[in-house]
């Protein structure tokens, strides 16, 4: 997907030779029309980037704000005084980077073990034909869409049962229910654009159906399985309903422990939250511009193309 | 793995007898690790939820009653369709605003402005910010004693005294969307413009040379274009929001006194506050029902589309 490509009617070249081809009068209309749909595009970029990035900015404005600066009503929307103590205060507490450490454990693991069972799962649907297999295809599809608190309540009773409650296992399994069928069907489309040639060449060659997967396709697709495992992380990283249930403060992690931590029952450390919330907010920004190729064709290619 | 076998080409559905597995059953051994994980975290508790509706049982202790329908009418009988109605109202509102803002920003960035790839990947900003840092960010927007957008309101002399966004029945379910909106728009956008950049040039060129004025050539130029992935994506937002949790649970919690109960809310309230388990896969499972006729709409459009091959 192109990015930057100018339309006709934004170009001067197309104009010149409309206006040699045709008279004036159209030339005169072109023109009017070009402006109003420059005018037009403007004022909605400006009126949505107001509502797009003014939270953002108040983001910003608040995590560098002394605590008497935030508490003033009406609020500075320029503020007169910064400070980074609101990050400071973020490291001298324990318990944040226990939540910390817990979420880089528990979505690593996840995007690990997202991909790996993956790119099996997506290798096979992409290569072979089999019976049943468009069955396990919507299977995979359609898991992506099933009512996550419904799932929630019963993954509670199971791994209740199995004293799993409050251990990085739980949390691994229950994030994979949804970071694994988001990596099937990207590691599919990766092997799709793979050809079968190549495969086919391998074979010929001698080498076994695992070789040929692992030392042929695997390198071949291995910058589809780093976005694959990224986005699985991402996702780990984001979950709050799962984490905040099946584990306590021991093995929770960041999204729930914030709100463990500073969400109270009287007085909420806005500043704090905010400076927490942009740290928390880092590895997913860092993850997405590695991303933002594979993201944008990854969410169009299927759905754009007909 | 036998190495005398004779090479075959892997990508032949062909089945061989010997020494190796047919294509047919290698490849059903690569999804093995996938489906054992799948039955397990997915299936079965899923299963098992359908069954769990028809007993009493808590969440905390062992062992159960069987009740048949209790659990059903229960719901049925009482907050059912108030909760339906305040799942629709979000599911719509959540998918709708974000659409509309989401395609005017798609079409202004498909004009060719100076700068419109950096400004699409600024404005991707709000939805790739984890859901939880969206809620607490429009938390603090909305706080009623120091909110910046009473703030804001009150200087420009909007409203005269503060208001409780998130505290009144009137304005929660409207704040909850508008939270939603932020964090979803950008999204649509993505899609949308992908969409209208498949749209060829000429067309444009060609209606507008034949004097179709703007809203004549997004008729019948641009909407015939993109209305596939328009669909797509209002379909996915509007499953994706009818279970959404995240935002209305840190927001509100489902309140105030229930104006903002959807059907996550609802389910997860009733099995974690009320340890009542039988009632929360009850409602589920209605749930569950409603979800897979979307679910079904979903598929065939996609398959429609030559997406599932």
């Amino acid at each position: 997907m192109t990015s930057t490509t100018t339309s006709p009617l934004s170009g001067t070249e197309p104009l010149k030779s409309v206006a040699t081809r045709t008279g004036g009068s159209t030339r005169r209309r072109i023109r009017k029309d070009l402006l109003r749909s420059r005018v037009a595009a403007w004022s909605a970029v400006l009126v949505i980037g107001a509502f797009g990035m003014a939270p953002v900015y108040w983001l910003l404005v608040t995590a560098l704000s002394p605590t008497d600066q935030a508490f003033q009503f009406p609020p500075k929307l320029i503020p007169t005084e910064i400070t980074f103590h609101n990050f400071s205060a973020l490291a001298e507490n324990d318990q944040l980077l226990k939540y910390l450490v817990n979420s880089m454990i528990v979505a690593t693991i996840t995007a690990v073990l997202s991909v790996v069972v993956a790119t099996y799962m997506g290798y096979s649907f992409s290569k072979f034909r089999y019976r049943g297999r468009r069955s396990l295809m919507h299977l995979v599809l359609a898991s992506q869409m099933f009512p996550q608190a419904l799932l929630l309540v019963t993954l509670y009773t199971v791994f209740s049962s199995f004293g799993l409650l409050n251990t990085y296992t739980a949390l691994v399994l229950s994030f994979t229910t949804f970071t694994m069928p988001l990596c099937v069907w990207m590691l599919k489309g990766i092997f799709d654009t793979i050809p079968d040639a190549l495969l086919e060449a391998a074979s010929i060659d001698g080498a076994s159906r695992w070789r040929t997967l692992h030392s042929i396709v695997a390198p071949l697709a291995a910058p589809g399985m780093i976005a694959a495992g990224l986005f699985a992380f991402v996702r780990g990283w984001n979950d709050f309903i799962f984490a905040l249930t099946l584990a306590d403060k021991e093995k929770q992690t960041l999204p729930p422990g914030l709100v463990s931590t500073y969400i109270g029952e009287f007085q909420t450390a806005w500043p704090e939250l905010m400076a927490a919330s942009l740290v928390v907010s880092i590895p997913v920004v860092v993850a997405f511009m590695f991303l933002q190729r594979y993201l944008v064709g990854g969410m169009t290619a299927g759905s754009v193309k007909s | 793995m036998s190495t005398a076998a004779p090479p075959e080409p892997a990508a032949r559905p062909r089945a061989r007898h010997g020494g190796r597995l047919s294509n047919g059953a290698f490849a059903l051994l690569l999804t093995a690790p996938g489906l054992a994980l799948f039955a397990a975290i997915i299936v079965y508790p899923l299963v098992s939820a359908l069954f769990t509706g028809f007993f009493k049982q808590d969440l905390r202790l062992p062992g159960r009653e069987f009740v048949g329908l209790e659990n059903f009418t229960y719901w049925l009988d009482g907050d059912f369709l108030t909760i339906l109605k305040q799942t629709l109202v979000f599911t719509v509102g959540a998918t709708i605003v974000p659409f509309v803002i989401g395609f005017a920003l798609a079409l202004a960035l498909n004009t060719g402005l100076k700068g419109s790839g950096f400004l699409r990947g600024l404005f991707l900003f709000p939805w790739v910010i984890p859901g939880v840092v969206v809620s607490f960010l429009w938390m603090w927007i909305f706080n009623a004693n120091y909110g910046v957008l009473n703030g804001i309101l009150m200087d420009t002399g909007i409203i005269d005294e503060s208001v409780t966004w998130l505290g009144q029945p009137g304005t929660a379910m409207l704040a909850v969307i508008i939270t939603k909106t932020w964090a979803s728009f950008p999204w649509m956008m993505v899609m949308l413009l992908a969409g209208l950049q498949t749209v060829p040039k000429e067309l444009h060129e060609a209606a507008s040379m034949d004097g179709a004025g703007a809203v004549r050539r997004f008729v019948a130029v641009t909407w015939p274009q993109v209305r596939g992935v328009a669909s797509i994506v209002l379909l996915l937002e509007f499953i994706w929001n009818f279970q959404h949790f995240d935002t209305i649970y840190v927001l509100t919690g489902g309140g105030p006194a229930g104006a903002t109960e959807t059907f996550a809310t609802a389910v997860y309230q009733s099995a974690f506050k009320g340890f009542d388990l039988g009632r929360a896969t009850a409602l589920g499972g209605l749930w569950m029902l409603l979800l897979l006729v979307l679910v079904a709409v979903y598929l065939r459009i996609t398959e429609r589309k030559g997406d599932a091959r």
